[in-house]
Protein backbone atom coordinates (compact mmCIF):
# COMPACT_ATOMS: atom_id res chain seq x y z
CA UNK A 1 0.00 0.00 0.00
CA UNK A 2 1.18 3.50 -0.75
CA UNK A 3 1.34 6.35 1.69
CA UNK A 4 -1.24 9.14 1.43
CA UNK A 5 0.44 11.15 4.13
CA UNK A 6 4.01 10.94 5.21
CA UNK A 7 5.00 12.78 8.36
CA UNK A 8 8.76 13.03 8.50
CA UNK A 9 10.64 14.15 11.63
CA UNK A 10 8.09 16.82 12.46
CA UNK A 11 8.73 19.00 15.51
CA UNK A 12 6.65 21.89 16.84
CA UNK A 13 7.74 24.07 19.72
CA UNK A 14 5.62 26.59 21.60
CA UNK A 15 8.02 28.90 23.40
CA UNK A 16 9.87 26.42 25.60
CA UNK A 17 7.41 23.55 25.26
CA UNK A 18 7.97 20.88 22.65
CA UNK A 19 4.40 19.85 21.74
CA UNK A 20 5.38 17.49 18.93
CA UNK A 21 8.88 16.06 19.10
CA UNK A 22 10.49 14.52 16.00
CA UNK A 23 7.44 12.47 15.02
CA UNK A 24 7.43 10.34 11.86
CA UNK A 25 4.70 8.07 10.56
CA UNK A 26 2.69 7.25 7.46
CA UNK A 27 -1.02 7.20 6.77
CA UNK A 28 -1.55 4.51 4.15
CA UNK A 29 -4.11 4.64 1.37
CA UNK A 30 -7.50 3.41 2.55
CA UNK A 31 -6.52 2.68 6.12
CA UNK A 32 -7.93 3.89 9.42
CA UNK A 33 -5.05 4.94 11.64
CA UNK A 34 -5.87 5.56 15.29
CA UNK A 35 -3.91 8.21 17.18
CA UNK A 36 -4.09 8.03 20.95
CA UNK A 37 -2.25 9.49 23.89
CA UNK A 38 -2.87 11.17 27.25
CA UNK A 39 -4.03 14.79 27.47
CA UNK A 40 -1.39 17.18 26.24
CA UNK A 41 0.39 14.50 24.22
CA UNK A 42 0.35 16.70 21.11
CA UNK A 43 -2.40 14.93 19.17
CA UNK A 44 -4.40 18.02 18.20
CA UNK A 45 -1.22 19.94 17.47
CA UNK A 46 -0.27 17.19 15.04
CA UNK A 47 -3.62 17.51 13.28
CA UNK A 48 -3.14 21.29 13.03
CA UNK A 49 0.33 20.78 11.55
CA UNK A 50 -1.06 18.45 8.90
CA UNK A 51 -4.06 20.65 8.05
CA UNK A 52 -1.90 23.76 7.91
CA UNK A 53 -3.34 25.90 10.68
CA UNK A 54 0.04 25.60 12.42
CA UNK A 55 3.47 25.46 10.83
CA UNK A 56 6.00 22.92 12.12
CA UNK A 57 9.26 24.22 13.61
CA UNK A 58 11.05 21.59 11.57
CA UNK A 59 10.37 18.46 9.55
CA UNK A 60 8.44 17.72 6.39
CA UNK A 61 4.92 16.59 5.52
CA UNK A 62 4.22 14.83 2.23
CA UNK A 63 0.78 14.36 0.71
CA UNK A 64 0.67 11.81 -2.12
CA UNK A 65 4.43 12.15 -2.35
CA UNK A 66 4.49 15.96 -2.60
CA UNK A 67 5.71 18.21 0.17
CA UNK A 68 2.84 20.35 1.43
CA UNK A 69 4.58 21.84 4.42
CA UNK A 70 4.87 25.27 2.81
CA UNK A 71 1.28 25.38 1.51
CA UNK A 72 -1.35 27.46 3.33
CA UNK A 73 -4.29 25.68 4.92
CA UNK A 74 -6.73 26.43 2.11
CA UNK A 75 -4.43 24.87 -0.53
CA UNK A 76 -4.12 21.71 1.54
CA UNK A 77 -7.90 21.62 1.87
CA UNK A 78 -8.26 21.84 -1.90
CA UNK A 79 -5.72 19.05 -2.39
CA UNK A 80 -7.96 16.83 -0.30
CA UNK A 81 -7.14 17.13 3.39
CA UNK A 82 -10.25 17.53 5.50
CA UNK A 83 -10.28 17.92 9.26
CA UNK A 84 -12.69 18.25 12.14
CA UNK A 85 -12.00 20.33 15.24
CA UNK A 86 -11.95 18.92 18.74
CA UNK A 87 -13.38 22.18 20.03
CA UNK A 88 -16.24 22.32 17.59
CA UNK A 89 -16.21 25.39 15.45
CA UNK A 90 -19.17 25.63 13.15
CA UNK A 91 -20.05 28.87 11.39
CA UNK A 92 -22.45 29.79 14.21
CA UNK A 93 -24.72 32.23 12.37
CA UNK A 94 -25.20 30.04 9.29
CA UNK A 95 -27.72 27.28 8.86
CA UNK A 96 -26.56 23.70 9.27
CA UNK A 97 -27.02 23.26 5.52
CA UNK A 98 -24.88 26.27 4.63
CA UNK A 99 -22.19 25.20 7.09
CA UNK A 100 -21.75 22.04 5.06
CA UNK A 101 -22.21 23.83 1.74
CA UNK A 102 -19.02 25.81 2.44
CA UNK A 103 -17.14 22.51 2.20
CA UNK A 104 -18.76 21.55 -1.10
CA UNK A 105 -18.16 25.02 -2.48
CA UNK A 106 -14.51 25.41 -1.54
CA UNK A 107 -13.14 21.93 -0.88
CA UNK A 108 -11.57 19.50 -3.33
CA UNK A 109 -13.22 19.96 -6.71
CA UNK A 110 -14.76 23.16 -5.41
CA UNK A 111 -14.33 26.21 -7.58
CA UNK A 112 -16.57 24.94 -10.31
CA UNK A 113 -19.45 24.04 -8.03
CA UNK A 114 -22.53 26.24 -8.22
CA UNK A 115 -24.25 27.49 -5.07
CA UNK A 116 -27.37 25.36 -5.63
CA UNK A 117 -25.28 22.30 -6.45
CA UNK A 118 -23.22 22.84 -3.28
CA UNK A 119 -26.37 22.91 -1.16
CA UNK A 120 -27.58 19.75 -2.86
CA UNK A 121 -24.32 17.97 -2.02
CA UNK A 122 -24.50 19.35 1.52
CA UNK A 123 -27.96 17.89 1.92
CA UNK A 124 -26.73 14.46 0.87
CA UNK A 125 -23.83 14.69 3.29
CA UNK A 126 -26.10 15.68 6.20
CA UNK A 127 -28.31 12.76 5.36
CA UNK A 128 -25.25 10.53 5.51
CA UNK A 129 -24.26 11.63 9.03
CA UNK A 130 -27.85 11.64 10.26
CA UNK A 131 -28.54 15.36 10.53
CA UNK A 132 -31.11 15.51 7.73
CA UNK A 133 -33.85 16.88 9.93
CA UNK A 134 -31.72 19.75 11.26
CA UNK A 135 -30.71 21.38 7.99
CA UNK A 136 -32.60 24.63 8.54
CA UNK A 137 -31.44 25.16 12.11
CA UNK A 138 -28.72 27.63 12.92
CA UNK A 139 -25.49 25.79 13.66
CA UNK A 140 -25.18 27.29 17.15
CA UNK A 141 -28.60 25.90 18.05
CA UNK A 142 -27.33 22.34 17.69
CA UNK A 143 -26.42 20.40 20.81
CA UNK A 144 -23.04 18.76 21.42
CA UNK A 145 -23.68 15.46 19.60
CA UNK A 146 -25.27 17.33 16.70
CA UNK A 147 -22.22 19.55 16.39
CA UNK A 148 -19.93 16.53 16.30
CA UNK A 149 -21.91 15.18 13.37
CA UNK A 150 -21.88 18.60 11.76
CA UNK A 151 -18.08 18.74 12.03
CA UNK A 152 -17.91 15.41 10.22
CA UNK A 153 -20.38 16.48 7.53
CA UNK A 154 -18.46 19.71 6.91
CA UNK A 155 -15.19 17.85 6.43
CA UNK A 156 -16.80 15.15 4.27
CA UNK A 157 -18.46 17.73 2.01
CA UNK A 158 -14.97 18.74 0.93
CA UNK A 159 -14.62 15.28 -0.67
CA UNK A 160 -11.32 14.74 1.12
CA UNK A 161 -8.82 12.03 0.25
CA UNK A 162 -7.55 12.19 3.80
CA UNK A 163 -9.84 12.82 6.75
CA UNK A 164 -8.43 13.92 10.09
CA UNK A 165 -10.95 13.33 12.89
CA UNK A 166 -10.07 15.14 16.11
CA UNK A 167 -12.10 13.48 18.89
CA UNK A 168 -15.39 13.21 17.05
CA UNK A 169 -16.66 10.72 19.63
CA UNK A 170 -15.86 12.62 22.83
CA UNK A 171 -18.99 13.38 24.82
CA UNK A 172 -21.20 11.00 22.84
CA UNK A 173 -23.17 8.13 24.36
CA UNK A 174 -22.69 4.49 23.39
CA UNK A 175 -25.34 4.50 20.66
CA UNK A 176 -24.02 7.72 19.14
CA UNK A 177 -20.47 6.35 19.18
CA UNK A 178 -21.63 3.27 17.27
CA UNK A 179 -23.24 5.57 14.70
CA UNK A 180 -20.07 7.61 14.22
CA UNK A 181 -17.95 4.46 13.94
CA UNK A 182 -20.32 3.25 11.26
CA UNK A 183 -19.99 6.56 9.40
CA UNK A 184 -16.18 6.46 9.55
CA UNK A 185 -16.15 2.88 8.28
CA UNK A 186 -18.38 3.85 5.37
CA UNK A 187 -16.13 6.79 4.57
CA UNK A 188 -13.11 4.51 4.48
CA UNK A 189 -14.92 2.04 2.28
CA UNK A 190 -15.36 4.86 -0.20
CA UNK A 191 -11.58 5.08 -0.41
CA UNK A 192 -10.79 7.83 2.08
CA UNK A 193 -7.80 7.40 4.37
CA UNK A 194 -8.69 8.34 7.93
CA UNK A 195 -6.65 9.48 10.91
CA UNK A 196 -8.75 9.17 14.06
CA UNK A 197 -7.79 10.83 17.31
CA UNK A 198 -9.73 9.39 20.18
CA UNK A 199 -9.88 9.02 23.92
CA UNK A 200 -12.44 6.23 23.85
CA UNK A 201 -10.00 3.30 23.76
CA UNK A 202 -12.64 0.64 23.19
CA UNK A 203 -14.01 2.44 20.16
CA UNK A 204 -10.66 3.07 18.58
CA UNK A 205 -9.45 -0.47 19.13
CA UNK A 206 -12.21 -1.95 17.03
CA UNK A 207 -12.13 0.82 14.44
CA UNK A 208 -8.42 1.20 13.69
CA UNK A 209 -6.31 -0.90 11.37
CA UNK A 210 -3.23 0.42 13.11
CA UNK A 211 -2.60 2.48 16.22
CA UNK A 212 -0.11 5.23 16.93
CA UNK A 213 0.61 6.42 20.47
CA UNK A 214 1.97 9.84 21.41
CA UNK A 215 3.17 10.83 24.88
CA UNK A 216 4.68 14.24 25.67
CA UNK A 217 4.94 14.86 21.94
CA UNK A 218 6.98 11.71 21.31
CA UNK A 219 5.84 8.66 19.37
CA UNK A 220 6.09 5.76 21.82
CA UNK A 221 4.37 2.97 19.89
CA UNK A 222 2.94 2.13 16.48
CA UNK A 223 1.32 -0.95 14.99
CA UNK A 224 -1.40 -3.53 15.50
CA UNK A 225 -4.01 -2.19 17.97
CA UNK A 226 -4.05 -5.26 20.22
CA UNK A 227 -0.30 -5.38 20.48
CA UNK A 228 0.11 -1.63 20.99
CA UNK A 229 -2.48 -1.49 23.76
CA UNK A 230 -0.75 -4.24 25.71
CA UNK A 231 2.64 -2.57 25.25
CA UNK A 232 4.27 -1.82 28.60
CA UNK A 233 5.31 1.77 27.76
CA UNK A 234 1.82 2.61 26.52
CA UNK A 235 0.15 1.26 29.64
CA UNK A 236 2.57 3.24 31.78
CA UNK A 237 1.89 6.43 29.84
CA UNK A 238 -1.82 6.06 30.43
CA UNK A 239 -1.96 4.69 33.97
CA UNK A 240 1.33 5.77 35.50
CA UNK A 241 4.23 3.51 36.38
CA UNK A 242 3.23 2.22 39.76
CA UNK A 243 -0.22 0.94 38.82
CA UNK A 244 1.10 -0.75 35.75
CA UNK B 1 -41.10 46.36 -8.17
CA UNK B 2 -41.36 48.29 -4.91
CA UNK B 3 -37.63 48.76 -5.13
CA UNK B 4 -37.70 50.16 -8.67
CA UNK B 5 -40.45 52.54 -7.58
CA UNK B 6 -38.35 53.70 -4.62
CA UNK B 7 -35.36 54.31 -6.91
CA UNK B 8 -37.59 56.18 -9.39
CA UNK B 9 -38.95 58.42 -6.62
CA UNK B 10 -35.45 59.10 -5.34
CA UNK B 11 -34.25 59.82 -8.87
CA UNK B 12 -37.10 62.29 -9.41
CA UNK B 13 -36.26 64.38 -6.33
CA UNK B 14 -34.28 67.05 -8.27
CA UNK B 15 -37.38 67.81 -10.37
CA UNK B 16 -39.68 68.65 -7.50
CA UNK B 17 -37.43 69.07 -4.45
CA UNK B 18 -36.02 72.31 -3.11
CA UNK B 19 -32.31 73.13 -3.29
CA UNK B 20 -31.99 72.34 0.41
CA UNK B 21 -33.57 68.93 -0.10
CA UNK B 22 -31.26 68.15 -3.01
CA UNK B 23 -28.20 69.14 -0.99
CA UNK B 24 -29.39 67.06 1.92
CA UNK B 25 -30.00 64.23 -0.55
CA UNK B 26 -26.46 64.34 -1.92
CA UNK B 27 -25.01 64.13 1.56
CA UNK B 28 -27.36 61.37 2.64
CA UNK B 29 -26.80 59.30 -0.52
CA UNK B 30 -23.03 59.61 -0.27
CA UNK B 31 -23.18 58.55 3.39
CA UNK B 32 -25.31 55.59 2.32
CA UNK B 33 -22.63 54.65 -0.23
CA UNK B 34 -20.02 54.84 2.54
CA UNK B 35 -22.13 52.71 4.87
CA UNK B 36 -22.73 50.20 2.08
CA UNK B 37 -19.02 50.14 1.25
CA UNK B 38 -18.17 49.54 4.90
CA UNK B 39 -20.76 46.77 4.88
CA UNK B 40 -18.59 44.71 2.51
CA UNK B 41 -15.59 44.55 4.84
CA UNK B 42 -17.32 45.16 8.18
CA UNK B 43 -20.69 43.51 7.67
CA UNK B 44 -19.82 40.57 5.43
CA UNK B 45 -16.17 39.78 6.17
CA UNK B 46 -16.57 40.84 9.81
CA UNK B 47 -13.58 43.16 9.90
CA UNK B 48 -14.58 46.42 11.60
CA UNK B 49 -12.56 48.81 9.50
CA UNK B 50 -11.73 52.31 10.72
CA UNK B 51 -9.63 52.79 7.61
CA UNK B 52 -12.46 53.53 5.21
CA UNK B 53 -12.14 57.28 5.78
CA UNK B 54 -8.65 56.93 4.29
CA UNK B 55 -10.17 55.50 1.12
CA UNK B 56 -12.66 58.36 1.14
CA UNK B 57 -9.79 60.86 1.46
CA UNK B 58 -7.78 59.16 -1.29
CA UNK B 59 -10.82 59.37 -3.57
CA UNK B 60 -11.23 63.06 -2.76
CA UNK B 61 -7.57 63.77 -3.40
CA UNK B 62 -7.57 61.64 -6.53
CA UNK B 63 -10.25 63.86 -8.06
CA UNK B 64 -8.74 67.08 -6.68
CA UNK B 65 -5.22 66.36 -7.93
CA UNK B 66 -6.42 65.14 -11.32
CA UNK B 67 -8.65 68.17 -11.89
CA UNK B 68 -6.80 71.00 -10.13
CA UNK B 69 -3.22 69.99 -10.90
CA UNK B 70 -3.43 67.97 -14.09
CA UNK B 71 -6.54 69.53 -15.68
CA UNK B 72 -8.04 66.11 -16.29
CA UNK B 73 -11.81 65.58 -16.62
CA UNK B 74 -13.86 64.53 -13.56
CA UNK B 75 -14.25 60.95 -14.78
CA UNK B 76 -10.48 60.55 -15.01
CA UNK B 77 -10.18 61.89 -11.47
CA UNK B 78 -12.69 59.37 -10.15
CA UNK B 79 -10.79 56.52 -11.80
CA UNK B 80 -7.51 57.82 -10.41
CA UNK B 81 -8.97 58.09 -6.90
CA UNK B 82 -10.52 54.62 -7.08
CA UNK B 83 -7.22 53.18 -8.31
CA UNK B 84 -5.35 54.86 -5.44
CA UNK B 85 -7.82 53.36 -2.97
CA UNK B 86 -7.57 49.88 -4.49
CA UNK B 87 -3.77 49.91 -4.44
CA UNK B 88 -3.77 51.24 -0.89
CA UNK B 89 -6.26 48.55 0.18
CA UNK B 90 -4.00 45.79 -1.13
CA UNK B 91 -0.77 47.27 0.26
CA UNK B 92 -2.14 48.02 3.70
CA UNK B 93 -4.63 45.14 3.74
CA UNK B 94 -2.05 42.38 3.47
CA UNK B 95 -0.40 43.31 6.78
CA UNK B 96 -3.36 44.64 8.79
CA UNK B 97 -5.90 42.01 7.72
CA UNK B 98 -3.79 39.49 9.62
CA UNK B 99 -5.00 41.16 12.79
CA UNK B 100 -8.38 40.21 14.13
CA UNK B 101 -11.10 41.84 16.18
CA UNK B 102 -10.07 44.86 18.21
CA UNK B 103 -6.52 44.72 16.95
CA UNK B 104 -7.62 45.22 13.37
CA UNK B 105 -9.87 48.12 14.39
CA UNK B 106 -7.04 49.82 16.30
CA UNK B 107 -4.53 49.34 13.51
CA UNK B 108 -6.87 50.88 10.95
CA UNK B 109 -7.82 53.67 13.37
CA UNK B 110 -4.33 55.11 13.06
CA UNK B 111 -4.35 55.11 9.25
CA UNK B 112 -6.40 58.29 8.79
CA UNK B 113 -4.11 60.30 11.10
CA UNK B 114 -1.01 59.05 9.35
CA UNK B 115 -2.47 59.71 5.92
CA UNK B 116 -3.48 63.28 6.84
CA UNK B 117 0.05 63.92 8.08
CA UNK B 118 1.58 62.52 4.90
CA UNK B 119 -0.71 64.44 2.56
CA UNK B 120 0.00 67.68 4.46
CA UNK B 121 3.57 67.41 3.27
CA UNK B 122 2.96 66.55 -0.37
CA UNK B 123 3.27 69.53 -2.70
CA UNK B 124 1.15 67.93 -5.41
CA UNK B 125 -1.70 67.64 -2.88
CA UNK B 126 -1.44 71.28 -1.82
CA UNK B 127 0.23 70.49 1.51
CA UNK B 128 -1.88 71.48 4.52
CA UNK B 129 -3.64 74.28 2.63
CA UNK B 130 -5.63 71.91 0.45
CA UNK B 131 -6.78 72.14 -3.15
CA UNK B 132 -9.47 74.15 -4.90
CA UNK B 133 -11.33 72.39 -7.69
CA UNK B 134 -12.94 74.05 -10.71
CA UNK B 135 -16.53 74.76 -9.59
CA UNK B 136 -19.52 73.09 -11.21
CA UNK B 137 -22.84 74.50 -10.08
CA UNK B 138 -25.11 71.61 -10.91
CA UNK B 139 -26.55 69.99 -7.80
CA UNK B 140 -29.07 67.78 -9.66
CA UNK B 141 -26.14 66.18 -11.52
CA UNK B 142 -24.27 65.47 -8.28
CA UNK B 143 -27.46 64.11 -6.81
CA UNK B 144 -28.06 61.68 -9.67
CA UNK B 145 -24.41 60.62 -9.66
CA UNK B 146 -24.61 59.86 -5.95
CA UNK B 147 -27.80 57.89 -6.44
CA UNK B 148 -26.24 55.94 -9.31
CA UNK B 149 -23.23 55.11 -7.13
CA UNK B 150 -25.49 53.94 -4.32
CA UNK B 151 -27.38 51.67 -6.71
CA UNK B 152 -24.06 50.25 -7.93
CA UNK B 153 -22.83 49.66 -4.38
CA UNK B 154 -26.08 47.98 -3.41
CA UNK B 155 -26.05 45.77 -6.52
CA UNK B 156 -22.52 44.74 -5.61
CA UNK B 157 -23.62 43.77 -2.11
CA UNK B 158 -26.61 41.93 -3.56
CA UNK B 159 -24.21 40.00 -5.78
CA UNK B 160 -22.22 39.13 -2.65
CA UNK B 161 -25.24 37.42 -1.12
CA UNK B 162 -25.60 35.18 -4.17
CA UNK B 163 -21.99 34.44 -5.00
CA UNK B 164 -19.26 32.08 -3.93
CA UNK B 165 -17.14 35.08 -3.01
CA UNK B 166 -19.75 36.50 -0.64
CA UNK B 167 -20.32 33.06 0.87
CA UNK B 168 -16.59 32.81 1.53
CA UNK B 169 -16.60 36.22 3.23
CA UNK B 170 -19.46 35.19 5.48
CA UNK B 171 -17.58 31.99 6.35
CA UNK B 172 -14.55 34.12 7.28
CA UNK B 173 -16.72 36.34 9.47
CA UNK B 174 -18.26 33.37 11.23
CA UNK B 175 -15.03 31.44 11.79
CA UNK B 176 -11.88 32.31 9.93
CA UNK B 177 -9.79 29.26 10.80
CA UNK B 178 -12.72 27.01 9.98
CA UNK B 179 -13.07 28.72 6.61
CA UNK B 180 -9.37 28.26 5.81
CA UNK B 181 -9.32 24.52 6.51
CA UNK B 182 -12.37 24.15 4.28
CA UNK B 183 -10.56 25.67 1.33
CA UNK B 184 -11.37 29.39 1.51
CA UNK B 185 -8.40 31.52 0.44
CA UNK B 186 -8.89 33.86 3.37
CA UNK B 187 -6.07 36.31 2.61
CA UNK B 188 -7.23 36.85 -0.97
CA UNK B 189 -10.89 37.14 -0.03
CA UNK B 190 -10.30 39.63 2.77
CA UNK B 191 -8.03 41.77 0.62
CA UNK B 192 -10.48 41.86 -2.27
CA UNK B 193 -13.31 42.73 0.12
CA UNK B 194 -11.19 45.53 1.57
CA UNK B 195 -10.47 46.82 -1.94
CA UNK B 196 -14.14 46.73 -3.00
CA UNK B 197 -15.03 48.56 0.18
CA UNK B 198 -12.27 51.06 -0.53
CA UNK B 199 -13.26 51.71 -4.12
CA UNK B 200 -16.82 52.65 -3.18
CA UNK B 201 -15.59 54.91 -0.38
CA UNK B 202 -13.17 56.55 -2.81
CA UNK B 203 -15.85 57.15 -5.44
CA UNK B 204 -18.07 58.76 -2.81
CA UNK B 205 -15.15 60.92 -1.69
CA UNK B 206 -14.43 61.93 -5.28
CA UNK B 207 -18.00 63.03 -5.96
CA UNK B 208 -18.06 64.92 -2.66
CA UNK B 209 -14.78 66.71 -3.44
CA UNK B 210 -15.98 67.94 -6.82
CA UNK B 211 -19.30 68.98 -5.29
CA UNK B 212 -17.83 71.08 -2.45
CA UNK B 213 -14.93 72.24 -4.73
CA UNK B 214 -12.45 72.41 -1.88
CA UNK B 215 -10.59 69.82 0.19
CA UNK B 216 -7.92 69.87 2.86
CA UNK B 217 -6.29 67.03 4.80
CA UNK B 218 -8.41 67.61 7.91
CA UNK B 219 -11.75 67.18 6.19
CA UNK B 220 -10.67 64.53 3.71
CA UNK B 221 -9.23 62.13 6.30
CA UNK B 222 -11.84 62.60 8.99
CA UNK B 223 -12.13 59.65 11.38
CA UNK B 224 -15.52 61.00 12.46
CA UNK B 225 -16.84 60.14 9.03
CA UNK B 226 -15.70 56.56 9.55
CA UNK B 227 -17.53 56.39 12.86
CA UNK B 228 -20.63 57.70 11.09
CA UNK B 229 -20.58 55.03 8.41
CA UNK B 230 -20.18 52.30 11.01
CA UNK B 231 -23.05 53.66 13.11
CA UNK B 232 -25.26 53.85 10.03
CA UNK B 233 -24.40 50.37 8.79
CA UNK B 234 -24.83 48.85 12.22
CA UNK B 235 -28.04 50.78 12.88
CA UNK B 236 -29.54 49.47 9.65
CA UNK B 237 -28.17 45.95 9.92
CA UNK B 238 -24.64 44.92 8.94
CA UNK B 239 -24.31 41.97 6.62
CA UNK B 240 -27.65 42.67 4.92
CA UNK B 241 -28.29 44.15 1.47
CA UNK B 242 -30.50 47.09 2.39
CA UNK B 243 -29.74 47.58 6.08
CA UNK B 244 -26.88 50.08 5.65
CA UNK B 245 -28.85 52.08 3.07
CA UNK B 246 -31.93 52.31 5.28
CA UNK B 247 -29.74 53.07 8.29
CA UNK B 248 -27.85 55.84 6.51
CA UNK B 249 -30.93 57.51 5.02
CA UNK B 250 -32.98 57.35 8.22
CA UNK B 251 -30.15 58.54 10.49
CA UNK B 252 -29.26 61.34 8.06
CA UNK B 253 -32.87 62.49 8.06
CA UNK B 254 -33.06 62.26 11.83
CA UNK B 255 -29.83 64.16 12.34
CA UNK B 256 -30.93 66.84 9.86
CA UNK B 257 -34.28 67.17 11.57
CA UNK B 258 -32.73 67.43 15.01
CA UNK B 259 -30.14 69.99 14.01
CA UNK B 260 -32.73 72.22 12.33
CA UNK B 261 -35.21 71.98 15.21
CA UNK B 262 -33.09 72.13 18.33
CA UNK B 263 -29.65 73.02 16.94
CA UNK B 264 -27.16 72.88 19.80
CA UNK B 265 -28.58 69.83 21.51
CA UNK B 266 -28.81 67.87 18.25
CA UNK B 267 -25.60 65.97 18.89
CA UNK B 268 -26.84 64.88 22.27
CA UNK B 269 -30.16 63.64 20.92
CA UNK B 270 -28.39 61.84 18.12
CA UNK B 271 -26.26 60.10 20.70
CA UNK B 272 -29.32 59.08 22.69
CA UNK B 273 -30.94 57.60 19.56
CA UNK B 274 -27.83 55.57 18.82
CA UNK B 275 -27.57 54.27 22.39
CA UNK B 276 -31.24 53.28 22.47
CA UNK B 277 -30.88 51.61 19.09
CA UNK B 278 -27.92 49.57 20.27
CA UNK B 279 -29.82 48.44 23.35
CA UNK B 280 -33.19 47.54 21.82
CA UNK B 281 -32.10 46.42 18.36
CA UNK B 282 -28.49 45.27 18.50
CA UNK B 283 -28.68 43.51 15.14
CA UNK B 284 -30.03 46.51 13.27
CA UNK B 285 -33.26 47.56 11.59
CA UNK B 286 -33.08 44.73 9.09
CA UNK B 287 -33.30 42.18 11.90
CA UNK B 288 -36.20 44.09 13.51
CA UNK B 289 -38.16 43.97 10.25
CA UNK B 290 -37.50 40.26 9.90
CA UNK B 291 -38.29 39.19 13.44
CA UNK B 292 -40.84 41.76 14.65
CA UNK B 293 -43.58 40.16 12.61
CA UNK B 294 -43.41 36.86 14.43
CA UNK B 295 -42.20 38.03 17.84
CA UNK B 296 -43.92 41.42 18.27
CA UNK B 297 -42.85 43.66 21.16
CA UNK B 298 -41.28 40.66 22.85
CA UNK B 299 -38.41 41.19 20.39
CA UNK B 300 -37.33 44.43 22.07
CA UNK B 301 -37.95 43.07 25.55
CA UNK B 302 -35.67 40.12 24.86
CA UNK B 303 -32.92 42.29 23.47
CA UNK B 304 -33.01 44.47 26.58
CA UNK B 305 -32.96 41.40 28.79
CA UNK B 306 -30.00 39.89 26.94
CA UNK B 307 -27.93 42.97 27.80
CA UNK B 308 -28.47 42.24 31.50
CA UNK B 309 -28.71 45.97 32.25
Amino acid sequence: MTAMLEISHVTRRFEGLVAVDDVSFMLLRGEILGLIGPNGAGKSTLVSLISGTLAPSSGDILFEGRSIVRLPAYRRARLGIGRTFQIMRPFPGLSVLDNVAVGALFGRGGGQVQMSKAREQARAQLDFVGLAKNIDQRADELGGPGRKRLELAKALAMKPKVLLCDEVMAGLNQVEIEDVIEVIRKVRNEGVSVLVIEHVIKAIRSLSDRLLVLNHGVKIAEGDPGRVLSNQTVVEAYLGKRRA
Amino acid sequence: MLLLAAIAVLAAVPWFGSDVLIQFGINALLLAVLAQGWNVIGGYAGYASFGNSVFYGLGSYGVAIAMAQWQLPFGGGLLFGAALAAVFAVLIGIPVLRLRGHYFAIATLALAQVMAAIVSNVKLAGRNVGLVLPPLNNDPLFYELSLLLLVLATLTVYWLTRSRFGFGLIAIRENEEGAAVMGVNTTLYKTVAFAISGVFSALAGGIHAYWVTFIDPESAFDIGLNVKMIIMAVFGGPGTVFGPVVGALSLSALSELLSSEITSLAGLFFGVVVVVAVVVMPRGLADVLRRFRCMGWRYFAENIRSHQL
